[in-house]
């Protein structure tokens, strides 16, 4: 086991949550692995949304919010 | 038997957390529930937490706008998932106020996507008939993973109130999901004893999975005079059913 990938999912998940020292090292993989698609999912669907929710507004304001969504 | 219904209900929950599978999450399934509960529940707050500051500075802007504009620029320009969000960030009374002028179709929606450690005060603070009109809904679309965490949310009014007018096969469907033991007894418990009979009933007389909802929901109450009564009903009915 990777202790890069325990260290990630500590400091994602906490380091308190003993969860992760009571996985098995192939299970650890596996909730690194879903849990970075799901971060990953997760940020193309607000990016997405966010563009579409830009491509609504009137130009003018267009900068602006894009900037404060920071997308 | 219960502890695995109840486990299997953290595996569908954290699979839904993590937008994926069952299948994808088995490296969960030797946990202990607990266990299981608590690694969702951190997984939940990761993923909400990561772009909180973004939707933290859209829900500034909506304070400065009246809200039958913020209503017009969410309904126009947000899909339910940003809207959602951005309400995780508002004042509750402020986010209930656009909700509470907001289609059904288009909440329900966006309570798939609401920060379950937000949503009580936000939910306690819309229309008790407009949240009524967002789980029938929700029923329709059979997402009881979301209405169990809804479940907390709700004022003791309103889950008299949903209790009595959802049916048993939702009832007990929700159950499954339901985040807190005690909310869900209080549920049960607000239940007159026709109800109780009807939902052992259904969950005896339904297919596999609604039979395992009903044993799930006995093992889960917290009130033993209550899961008492209710296997009561449930001997009753199958006793019936052998005579029959």
């Amino acid at each position: 086991m990777r202790s890069d990938v325990r260290d990630r999912l500590r400091s994602w998940l906490g380091d308190d949550l003993g969860v992760v020292d009571g996985l098995s090292e192939r299970e650890l993989a596996n909730l690194y692995e879903a849990l970075t698609a799901a971060r990953h999912r997760q940020a193309t669907a607000i990016a997405a949304a966010s563009e579409e929710a830009l491509r609504q507004m009137p130009a003018p304001v267009r900068v602006g919010v894009g900037k404060i969504l920071g997308f | 038997m219960a502890p695995e219904l109840t486990s299997r209900a953290e595996l569908v929950k954290l699979a839904r957390a993590l937008g994926t599978t069952t299948d994808d999450v088995t490296f969960a399934a030797s946990l202990p529930t607990r266990d299981l509960r608590r690694l969702r529940r951190r997984v939940v707050g990761a993923l909400y937490d990561e772009h909180r500051t973004a939707f933290r500075r859209v829900a500034a802007i909506t304070r400065t706008l009246p809200v039958a504009l913020n209503v017009r620029i969410a309904l126009r320009a947000f899909s339910p998932l940003l809207a959602a969000r951005v309400a995780g960030e508002m004042s509750p009374d402020r986010a209930a106020e656009l909700a509470n002028r907001m289609p059904v179709e288009y909440l329900a929606e966006a309570c798939v996507h609401l920060d379950p450690r937000r949503a009580g005060p936000l939910v306690r603070a819309i229309d008790p008939g407009r949240v009524l009109a967002v789980v029938t809904e929700l029923i329709d679309r059979g997402d009881f993973v979301t209405l169990g965490r809804m479940m907390d949310a709700a004022t003791d009014r309103m889950l008299a109130d949903l209790a009595t007018t959802i049916s048993d096969d939702a009832l007990l469907r929700i159950g499954c999901y339901a985040e807190s033991d005690a909310r869900l007894t209080r549920a049960v418990a607000a239940l007159p004893a026709e109800r109780l009979r009807a939902i052992a009933h259904t969950a005896l007389n339904g297919p596999p999975d609604l039979r395992a909802a009903g044993l799930s929901l006995l093992a889960r109450l917290d009130d033993e005079h209550l899961r008492e009564r209710l296997a009561g009903y449930a001997v009753e009915e199958l006793s019936r059913e052998t005579m029959t």
